[in-house]
């Protein structure tokens, strides 16, 4: 039994060591930080709550990047899942197109975002973009050249729409597991004479109760992160029209060099995704424990 | 009822189209356009009235360095899957294995990586590792694409070795068998399946990662291909096609290792999503 303690530590030390590494002594460092004053030239005294204070007096540019990242979380966390459970509903149930359409939709997924944003940018394109030479071709008007990640009133619409349609994730896991749904449910529900729709609504969602609260809770957090696509396609502009919090810590942080507000505002990135995550699971009434 | 029933056939066929679309058509834009001179993707025309060009591919080699970035996406991507892989499903196999004071609170303290969007960690990590002098280091990267998917390798195992049979490992150690030996000749053997899910996950993550690959390298030596999208940007700028071509030349390993191994990548996402 000695040598097998011996050898429990041997196994795990790399991985421990490696998340405090990158993880441990980065948020030790993010959260002291947070109430010094760091910036690229020095500093690093204790502030207290200054820098909070800052982020939140009412002038705050951090209102609008607050408004925009919560506008995205609650897109994504909506119309973006239903998005992609009505697409698992429709393929379920191997039919001859499901394996083609479920690889097509995933294509978005697991491209870089780098890549995507490209993508976007060539196909939003005011001169050549496939976009406007479309409507050119139906509307006839020649001129036609709208800039839909410069303009202010389309920006933050374009943006949206670079993630917003691609579910790829969600159908694919809704799809998994619907197959743990047996036959003879289904069986029973046409004997009873319940209709298709009938039997999505009252059968299969409800049982998919649990994986559409865990692909919600991908999806939200999922819009904590989008730095990627930002920087591409409109770096945050314009103005802040675009910037969500991942983006505005970016500019902090790398630009304006100011590493204490950045801290701050990744300490309140960090505690938002977790009330976010708990307010999903709230909802959907997901009971397991995070280790399933 | 009949109407009805073609009704519904109809609106989701319709939808599932319009789904189709929106996901493809940009690729397939893109991709025709990368075979298209500068003056027929200007005009907009339609199919190719200059006939198709591979000059484009030539031109995004000679106006960035792609081989180079390429060569430096394969050393991240490649060491970044094996010290994840290595160190999680060692950390993995033990945690599931043996009941001992702390594996659970390790196995929550290594997970909890999924809670923290890696945004909120860039100054602190720019940081560190600049401190331990790997900035600008094909190391720094695959440290930090190594405990970024740390989480998500540790359930992929955790829930696969779960699956074999402790009597396996018990008849082993009775015949005199030691535990290092356990593990690699009989346990990792039976774990392929796990291990080439993970690696597949975490193939994506190396290959499409943006923002520590942005703030933790400075010259092209280093840079991996989705920054170099960034950078070239501008000097992309007057020739589209060649843009267009780099674009393809980053997206096609994605979709090349996604369309072979898509089995994979869904058994991974799956058991990566317990994480709910």
């Amino acid at each position: 039994m000695k040598v097998k303690k011996r050898w429990i530590i041997i196994f795990l030390t790399p991985a421990v060591l490696l998340f405090a590494f990158v993880y441990l002594t980065s948020l030790y460092i993010l959260v002291t930080t947070s109430f010094t004053d760091l910036t690229a030239g020095g500093g690093g005294n204790f502030v207290g709550l200054k820098n909070y204070i800052e982020l939140f007096k009412p002038a705050s540019e951090f209102w609008s990047v607050l408004k925009n990242n919560v506008i995205w979380v609650l897109l994504q966390s909506t119309v973006h899942v239903y998005l992609g459970v009505i697409v698992a509903l429709i393929l379920a149930r191997n039919k001859w197109y499901t394996s083609l359409v479920r690889t097509i939709y995933m294509l978005p997924n697991i491209i870089s975002n780098a890549a995507l944003g490209m993508l976007f940018i060539f196909i939003l394109n005011p001169k050549f973009g496939l976009i406007n030479n479309t409507w050119r071709l139906i509307s006839g008007n020649d001129a036609y050249m709208q800039n839909w990640f410069m303009d202010p009133k389309t920006a933050f619409g374009s943006v949206t729409m670079t993630w917003l349609p691609y579910a790829g994730i969600t159908a694919i896991l809704v799809m998994a597991e619907m197959t743990s749904i047996p036959d003879s449910i289904y069986e029973a529900a046409i004997i009873d004479g319940a209709s298709q729709l009938q039997i999505n609504m009252f059968i299969v969602l409800p049982l998919m109760r649990n994986i559409i609260g865990t692909t919600t809770i991908l999806a939200a957090s999922n819009m904590l992160q989008k730095l990627d696509i930002i920087l591409l396609t409109t770096s945050g502009g314009p103005g802040t029209r675009t910037t969500n919090m991942p983006m505005s810590i970016y500019r902090t942080a790398l630009i304006d060099n100011n590493y204490s507000l950045a801290n701050a505002q990744g300490v309140f990135l960090i505690l938002f995704g977790l009330v976010a995550v708990l307010l999903i699971r709230k909802i959907y009434r997901m009971n397991e424990n995070i280790l399933g | 009822m009949q109407i009805n029933k073609i009704m519904a056939k109809t609106i989701s066929a319709i939808f599932l189209l319009l789904i189709v679309c929106v996901s493809i058509v940009p690729f397939l834009w893109v991709f025709a356009s990368s075979f298209k001179s500068n003056a027929d993707i200007m005009s907009a025309a339609m199919g190719f009235p200059n006939g198709l060009k591979f000059i484009n591919y030539k031109n995004a080699f000679k106006l960035a360095p792609i081989d180079k970035f390429y060569i430096n996406s394969i050393i991240v991507t490649f060491f970044g899957i094996l010290l994840n892989v290595t160190f999680a499903s060692a950390a993995a196999y033990v945690l599931s294995r043996f009941s001992f004071k702390g594996a659970r609170f390790l196995t929550v303290m290594l997970s909890m990586g999924l809670f923290i969007p890696g945004a909120a960690l860039l100054q602190p990590l720019f940081q560190i590792i600049s401190k331990a002098n790997l900035s600008n280091s094909h190391a720094g990267l695959v440290i930090v694409y190594s405990a970024l998917g740390l989480a998500t390798t540790l359930y992929v195992m955790i829930s696969y070795f779960k699956t074999i049979p402790k009597e396996l490992e018990e008849s082993a150690y009775i015949e005199g068998s030691g535990f290092v030996n356990t593990f690699f000749r009989i346990i990792l053997p039976l774990t392929r399946p796990a291990l080439s899910t993970a690696a597949v996950i975490q193939f994506l993550l190396c290959w499409n990662e943006f923002q520590f690959a942005l703030i933790l390298t400075s010259d092209n030596n280093v840079r991996t291909l989705p920054i170099a999208l960034y950078y070239f940007k501008s000097s992309f700028a007057s020739d589209y096609g060649a843009m267009f071509a780099a674009t393809i030349l980053v997206i096609c390993p994605s979709i090349i290792v996604f369309i072979l191994l898509q089995k994979q990548v869904v058994r991974g996402l799956v058991a990566g999503s317990v994480k709910g």
